[in-house]
């Protein structure tokens, strides 16, 4: 649907302040990232680390304190239909139904009704959810929700799609499952992703490239290939190479969860607290 | 918004005279269908086959009517019984301890006077008067506080100019603007909706800002993205996100239209369900303050009804809102 060569994110140098004086916090510090054209690139850093807001930066509802920004050689300035967005909450419209939840973007962009319908539902049975477009979002379950949310936000071919955490508030099962049904959907589409999330197996099951941010003052701490072959199947992550990059990015990750408890658990460890720390590492725990 | 916080401002506006009309709007969300035909809100995958849906809508009204709502109908028939036997045996016995039923006028000598005034068409001229000075009334509360509402709600720089002002005149009660408003109109009947309209307005008004602070800001992050300009996110998200809250306000602000509105007919007016009441008073006619009491107490009711009508018909996605079902 869209032409490979578009939807080129990059984001050069960027700093973000929040506050101010006193108050002042640096949420994120020389950040240098980009996203090639269809690409599937994840985000990952413990809480708090600032992923959020450079997801925040990129659909245009923040503007950085320092750095640039910009989708296709065009600066970001403020949200628009060229960037669809996935949020973490449930941001489907609870008064629309789901089939015009789905059609709002291209509403907004002055399409007909009838153009409007026919994509809709096309749309909708690509989530496989057809037979509930004259359902409200009410009425639906957390992962069905989510599904909509995707392929409303694809409504409008953008070039790039933002995802922030949006399978973070899904059981296990039904996550496993989101998982696949994205990268089928992203195959299709073949669409850029920026796909920010704390979920190790989750970030490498979907990606191409993984950045690894530090605690606060957010920073890239590392940039991760992930040279698994796609089409990726469940059975891929009882892969040795699967295992392995886990491993890698545990590692990376468990000293920045630490970091982001603060100064003294990072010196004393977390057996000080008379904590028993699991394989997981801290960040599931927490 | 959840229904705990629906039936949190509800109590919250018992403040307010006639403050069941808020509980009325509060349920808005729950329609009058047995809890057993409702699709259950899908909390896994398998949610309710539209076709489904489609033939619970189908089935005709008899078979729906459940036990539930069998008792439902038979406590209110008591509950309105009741009233009527205390009344009915109060001025049987002549009851006086304290409260004095002695120049109460019974249930019947209503009923007679009722009667009596069915043969004229002055009494239905006493209501339309009054109907007609609530639709005026409430209808620019509408126009005015629905508008200017969303604006103070979304804007900050507007809120900082018109709260002021508004926190000033809010608490004055739209009674108490019956002599200001008698000088300031050239008529008695500008004068009187002006305050109807006034009992309307911050109800209305305060509602509508409040519905616009509580949306999920998600919700207008996600309009923008979709590619929704300032004047489009209002109309298509910020209202109907709001619209909730704005019939909470609708429902209160109907309640103190007819507060505001029978006090100003008693003072000031010709004609009108509160110059009725007020006149029998002072013409000594007491079952035709009862009567007078009794209509207003109906059309009061019947206003709220609507507006919960209208409330249920525009807002249908309420019936699956998370807490309309408890």
């Amino acid at each position: 649907m869209n032409s490979v060569q578009k939807g080129l994110i990059d984001v050069h140098d960027m700093g973000v302040v929040f506050g101010a004086n006193d108050n002042e916090v640096i949420a994120v510090k020389d950040v240098n990232l980009n996203v090639q054209p269809g690409e599937f690139v994840s985000l990952i850093g413990p809480s708090g680390c600032g992923k959020s807001t450079i997801l925040s930066i990129v659909a245009g509802f923040v503007k950085p304190t320092s750095g640039k920004a910009s989708v296709d050689g065009m600066p970001i300035t403020k949200p628009g239909s060229d960037r669809g967005v996935v949020f973490q909450q449930y941001s489907l419209f609870p008064w629309l139904s789901v089939r015009k939840n789905v059609e709002f973007g291209l509403k907004m962009a002055g399409v007909p009704q009838g153009k409007r319908n026919i994509t809709a539902r096309e749309l909708l049975d690509l989530a496989g959810l057809l037979s509930f477009e004259n359902h409200y979002p009410d009425q639906l379950s957390g992962g069905m929700k989510q599904r909509i949310g995707i392929v409303r936000a694809l409504a409008t071919s953008p070039q790039v799609l933002l995802m922030d955490e949006p399978f973070g508030a899904l059981d296990t099962q039904t996550r496993v499952v989101m998982q696949e049904i994205l990268t089928n959907i992203w195959q299709q589409f073949r669409i850029s992703v920026l796909f920010i999330t704390h979920d190790i197996e989750e970030s490498i099951f979907l990606s191409d490239r993984i950045y690894v941010m530090t605690a606060r003052p957010g920073r890239i701490k590392a940039e991760i290939k992930v040279p698994l072959p796609r089409p990726r199947t469940a059975e891929m992550t009882d892969t040795p190479e699967f295992i392995s990059l886990v491993h890698q990015l545990k590692g990376l990750i468990r000293e920045e969860s630490l970091a982001a408890m603060g100064p003294e658990i990072k010196s004393r460890g977390l057996t000080g607290f008379g904590m028993n720390v699991g394989p997981k590492g801290v960040g599931q725990i927490f | 918004m959840s229904n705990t916080e629906r039936v949190k401002k509800a109590n919250i506006s018992l403040v307010v005279p006639q403050a069941d009309d808020a509980k009325a709007t509060a349920t808005v969300a729950t329609p009058e269908v047995p809890s057993s035909a409702v699709p259950t809100p899908a909390v896994t995958e398998t949610a309710v086959p539209p076709a489904e849906i489609g033939a619970l809508k189908m089935r005709p009204l008899l078979e729906r009517i459940t036990r539930d709502q069998i008792i439902t109908a038979l406590l209110a028939c008591l509950s309105i019984g009741a009233l009527f036997l205390f009344w009915y045996l109060g001025t049987k016995y002549k009851l006086e301890f304290y409260i004095r039923f002695k120049n109460v006028p019974t249930p019947y000598d209503v009923f007679r006077q009722a009667i009596e005034v069915a043969s004229s068409t002055k009494f239905l001229v006493n209501v339309a008067y009054s109907v007609k000075r609530i639709m005026f009334g409430f209808a620019i509360a509408i126009a005015i506080g629905v508008p200017l509402g969303l604006m103070i709600g979304k804007y900050r720089r507007v809120s900082d100019f018109f709260m002021p002002a508004v926190e000033i005149m809010r608490p004055i009660p739209a009674i108490a603007w019956v002599p200001m408003s008698i000088m300031l109109w050239p008529n008695n009947e500008s004068a009187i909706v002006f305050i109807t309209f006034i009992g309307a307005f911050f109800p209305i008004l305060l509602n509508t800002i409040h519905g616009v602070h509580s949306m999920d800001g998600v919700l207008i992050r996600a309009g923008r993205c979709l590619g929704a300009g300032e004047v489009r996110l209002f109309w298509n998200v910020i209202l109907p996100g709001s619209l909730p809250h704005i019939f909470t306000g609708l429902a209160v602000g109907m309640g103190v239209a007819w507060v505001s509105l029978i006090a100003a007919e008693m003072i000031s007016g010709q004609f009108g369900v509160g110059y009725y009441t007020w006149e029998a008073y002072s013409l000594v006619n007491y079952p035709a303050i009862v009567l007078g009491m009794i209509t207003i107490g109906i059309l009061g009711l019947i206003c709220s009804g609507l507006i919960r009508l209208c409330g249920f018909f525009m807002m249908p996605w309420l019936a699956f809102a998370p807490g309309s079902k408890k």
